[in-house]
């Protein structure tokens, strides 16, 4: 042996080496690279397309919502959503101690930079190009990272196995309705497209009987409530200097509110107070 | 063999009631784990205590713990020994074994945490590098490689002495030759060992800082008050280093006094770990200020919230329990213990409660940095929900797995003490003969960093961006409608000039800002040539709808009001009504933003003169904008963007790069080829040219002066 520690590398013998080394990485990266491409190229894009071009938004005029949560049971009726699951919440809002409470409807904001789609490890939840967030429960692996990341709450999981109906089972699982609902995987609001591919307005907004909750296409300059009226959309946002909630995390909801001024329904004092007078009688 | 050693396989050979007695309580321990996690997988996560609210637990919890205990090996071995730290020696084995072993059980406590674990394979099916998961996955798989390697490697001299051990059974004897490789301890397989050490302490630095970062990553990349902060990847990592030293000083401590290893671990090694235990609790110390500090002085919406429950509310006793044993106590102990020398004589006792007030601490730490901030969103749906859904109490089921989880690493850690020698026995031995006889050795012309090197690594990368420039190709574009002309009832005016500042206004809108910050710079040539066409939209041209109202011979009806309205797809739009002027003809100007064409109705509803009358027209209100995803598309994109995957894979590809040459080269190919070896050596002397990545030169710093400044 000669010197310690004189070790040859020669160039030769590393290049050597390396070609088999590489020749390995590139055999096990282009069979890679094929299936990828096939998925990159043909299952990813095709699921962000939606079937319109639509940029769908919501308009929700706090000043006339009045907490009856019909949205809230209608939306829960027609995707059977899971018990413990509200995907159009009502909250009782106090901004401070001054102000008085409004209610505030929150559907899922579908926002334009959604922090769910991007952490969601798998592409389970994604945006489509109408601006709805869509849930993926086929996909989903239950990380809740998705749940994490949005600031609105508008996620919920199915900690257990959700109980079933027929009716709910009898269809085969779609992202445009989300069920037959499964365990451990995340749920949430998505604007109901199948109401929106037959043209219909989504449950919430349907159903809503005070008109509050108003439903359109960005593109189309126009919002429609349940009671069938329509309003534009620029010129109810700019007027009634509509705003979105959080907007100063970036998110860019779809969702607007319109500020709960010149109300004519009890306030949630008000009906707190009726409530407890009533028990009391 | 001297007295010590044979002390040493001792601990290989002898196995006493008590070992039989301490490994069936731990199987006992992780049954019951097994048995808490059946039930989870069959009724799912319903039986934690995790709900919508609080949707991260103890398994979190357990997740960032036991990786941040696996830095210890990190730190006690590939920094001592980059530093050539000479007492470091009896105990690195031990600390390269905790990191091993902590990521073994750190890892699959996500895989407990998923919903679904069947769909395990969909992250590697549809993974998304813009997700911090990902970058966990990528870097946790990375490190963990990394430190079996770094755990294996220097024990392989080992290895091949314990096969010649004829006192053990034949199968381990089998085994150790297998895994020695062909362990000669010829100075050329030493000093092919010694390079492929040093080359992957030196890589294993950066990869250990990376990996309790992207684990930080996953809280500091959300929103939420308490996470959303720009210190958390150093703090995680000075936390991690710290708990890990807490760890090793206390396996010293156990492994010390159960397998009698006084000879080896001594006094002095308590001393210099505490040492650095101290020094990590201040620094610590400081960054726990600086986090808290910031945000209370602040106390801005959420967060103030936050702070009131941290600080005297919910979870201030937890909270103080936490700073306490993770800060306070033991730094104070060991300011105490091995600042005067009077105290001197506690060292053993004083370090090693403190590193077991800092393990302690560590876990009520990160279960303080990870349930608070979950309690306490931006918008509590704590209405109208049952108590046990707003707060969380964790169930029998996670504090089983837990204990299964902390059950499993100390299984793991005896049984791998029993068939591996847990201190370093050519390491120690040569260390001796090293004090013993200094002697200048001849200069190490080797250089580790072949230009050939170069060649692996393009390669790689080229593989990478090729992989990940695979873009989806653009969402097709749906044919335009083209309406038929109508005839001159609508006509578009032109753009006016006070419609500018609108569309100035639309182009700087923050999401462009924003999305420029990120993407600009970088690697974007669209935006680099100034092409935003895909943004641009036409503002709409105001549109100019005009009724004639006619009677029967064809003379104009004046002064009536026309209605004018829109139908969308959900409803009509009322422009309201406009009189027909003197030659009949009522104009309504439209300035939406609109875009595609729609019917528009004029009506005109009757009085008593005339009957009603309605026509409808299309009216086209300009192309609609092609449908796209919005512009921050390159973190919600659905496939990898480069902007995200070339950092991430070219990190973690360099690793396995490096990977691949210290073990797959020097140690698989190169070390088992003394011949060839040595015959090329004599064809091709190695050039005396001395690199800053010399890896013999840091491995042995004291044997070249001029090394003076590396060590």
């Amino acid at each position: 042996m000669n010197k310690p520690g004189n070790t040859p590398v020669t160039r030769r013998g590393f290049v050597q080496f390396l070609a088999r080394g590489t020749g390995l990485v590139v055999a096990v990266g282009a069979a890679w690279k094929a299936n990828a491409s096939k998925v990159f190229r043909e299952v990813l894009p095709s699921r962000s397309i939606a079937p319109g071009n639509h940029k769908w938004v919501m308009v929700i005029d706090l000043a006339k919502c009045d907490g009856c949560r019909d949205c809230t049971r209608a939306c829960t009726a027609m995707h059977f959503v899971p018990p413990m699951q509200e995907w159009i919440k009502i909250f009782e809002v106090t901004d401070n101690e001054a102000a008085g409470p409004y209610f505030l409807p929150r559907p899922c904001m579908q926002c334009d930079n959604p922090p769910c789609v991007r952490g969601c490890p798998v592409g389970a939840t994604y945006k489509r190009t109408d601006g709805i967030v869509i849930q993926d429960d086929d996909r989903c692996i239950g990380c809740r990272n998705c749940i994490a990341q949005c600031p609105y709450s508008a996620r919920s999981f199915n900690w257990g196995e959700p109980p079933h109906t027929p009716e709910e089972k009898a269809r085969p699982y779609d992202v445009e309705y989300n069920y037959p609902h499964r365990k451990g995987t995340v749920e949430k609001c998505i604007f109901c497209p199948e109401h929106l591919r037959m043209g219909k307005l989504p449950a919430c907004a349907a159903t809503c009987k005070m008109g509050a909750i108003y439903f359109g296409d960005q593109l189309d300059d126009a919002v429609t409530n349940g009671k069938g009226e329509t309003i534009q959309f620029s010129k109810i946002a700019r007027r009634g200097a509509a705003f979105r909630l959080l907007e100063e995390l970036g998110t860019e909801p779809r969702v607007y509110y319109l500020p709960p001024s010149t109300r004519k329904y009890p306030s949630p004092d008000e009906k707190h107070h009726t409530e407890m007078a009533g028990m009391e009688h | 063999m001297e007295a010590r050693e044979q002390n040493l396989l001792r601990t290989l050979q002898e196995n006493t009631w008590r070992f039989y007695a301490w490994v069936g309580f731990l199987g006992a321990v992780l049954l019951w784990g097994l048995y808490a996690y059946l039930q989870q997988l069959r009724n799912g996560l319903i039986v934690t205590g995790m709900r919508d609210q609080i949707s991260w637990g103890l398994y979190i919890t357990n997740f960032v713990f036991f990786i941040g205990i696996s830095h210890a090996g990190t730190l006690i071995s590939a920094i001592l020994r980059v530093t050539d730290t000479r007492w470091r020696m009896p105990i690195t084995r031990m600390a390269e074994g905790i990191t091993v072993f902590a990521l073994c059980i750190g890892a699959p406590m996500v895989m407990i945490d998923m919903g679904r674990p069947d769909r395990l394979l969909n992250v590697f099916r549809y993974g998304r590098i813009q997700s911090p998961i990902i970058w966990d996955v990528l870097g946790v798989s990375t490190y963990l490689t990394g430190c079996i390697l770094y755990f294996y490697i220097p024990m392989i001299p080992d290895l091949a002495l314990l096969a010649n051990v004829p006192k053990l059974s034949s199968w381990r004897r089998r085994l150790y030759r297998r895994l020695s490789l062909g362990w000669t301890g010829t100075e050329h397989q030493k000093a092919l060992l010694e390079r492929a050490i040093s080359a992957m302490a030196i890589f294993i630095i950066p990869l250990a800082v990376s990996v309790h970062t992207v684990v930080s990553w996953i809280f500091a990349m959300t929103l939420r008050p308490g996470w959303n902060s720009s210190i958390f990847g150093p703090y995680f990592v000075v936390g991690a280093i710290y708990s890990g030293t807490a760890a090793v000083i206390f396996s010293m401590y156990v492994l010390r006094r159960v397998f009698r290893l006084q000879e080896y671990v001594q006094q002095l090694h308590f001393r210099k770990l505490g040492l650095l235990l101290l020094a990590f609790s201040l620094i610590y110390l400081y960054f726990n200020v600086n986090e808290y500090l910031t945000v209370g002085y602040k106390l801005e919406g959420t967060e103030r919230l936050l702070m009131d429950r941290l600080f005297g509310g919910d979870y201030a006793g937890l909270f103080w329990i936490a700073q306490g044993l993770c800060v306070f106590l033991p730094a104070a102990l060991m300011i105490v213990v091995l600042g005067f020398k009077r105290y001197h004589r506690f060292t053993i006792p004083a370090v090693v409660l403190s590193s077991v007030m800092v393990i302690v601490g560590a876990w009520a730490k990160r279960y303080i940095i990870v349930v608070p901030t979950l309690r306490t969103p931006f918008l509590p749906s704590g209405q109208r929900l049952p108590w046990q859904w707003t707060h969380y109490h964790p169930t029998w089921v996670e504090w089983s797995i837990t204990a299964a989880a902390v059950a499993g690493f100390a299984l793991i850690y005896t049984l791998m003490a029993k068939l591996f020698p847990i201190v370093s026995i050519w390491e120690t031995r040569e260390h001796e003969a090293e004090v013993e006889v200094p002697e200048a050795a001849p200069a190490k012309p080797l250089r580790w960093w072949k230009p050939g090197i170069v060649f692996p690594v393009l390669v790689l990368g080229a593989l990478l961006i090729w992989s990940v420039s695979a873009h989806a190709a653009a969402p097709a574009k749906p044919k335009e409608i083209k309406t038929a002309a109508i005839t001159a009832e609508w006509k578009a005016l032109p753009v006016e000039a006070n419609r500018e500042p609108a569309a100035a206004e639309n182009n700087a809108s923050p999401s462009d800002e924003r999305v420029a910050l990120y993407t600009a710079p970088f690697l974007s040539l669209r935006r680099l040539f100034g092409s935003s066409a895909q943004n641009e939209q036409n503002p709409a041209p105001p549109i100019a709808v005009t009724a004639t109202l006619r009677d029967a011979s064809g003379a104009p009806i004046t002064f009536k009001p026309v209605e004018f309205s829109l139908q969308t797809a959900f409803g009509v739009v009322d422009f309201g009504s406009r009189p027909t002027m003197a030659d009949g003809r009522a104009q309504l100007v439209i300035k939406d933003h609109r875009y595609g064409s729609y019917p528009v109705q004029v009506a005109f509803h009757g009085d008593d003169e005339y009957a009603a009358a309605n026509f409808n027209i299309k009216v086209d209100f300009g192309a609609r904008p092609s449908p796209a995803l919005p512009e921050a598309g390159m973190l919600i994109a659905p496939y990898a963007t480069p902007h995200i995957a070339v950092p991430f894979l070219v990190f973690y590809g360099t690793m396995w790069v490096a990977f691949v040459y210290t073990f797959g080269y020097l140690i698989l190919w190169k070390m088992r080829r003394p011949a060839e070896a040595a015959a090329i050596a004599q064809t091709a002397p190695p050039l005396p040219v001395a690199t800053p990545f010399d890896a013999h030169q840091i491995a042995r710093p004291t044997l070249k002066p001029t090394n003076g400044e590396m060590s």
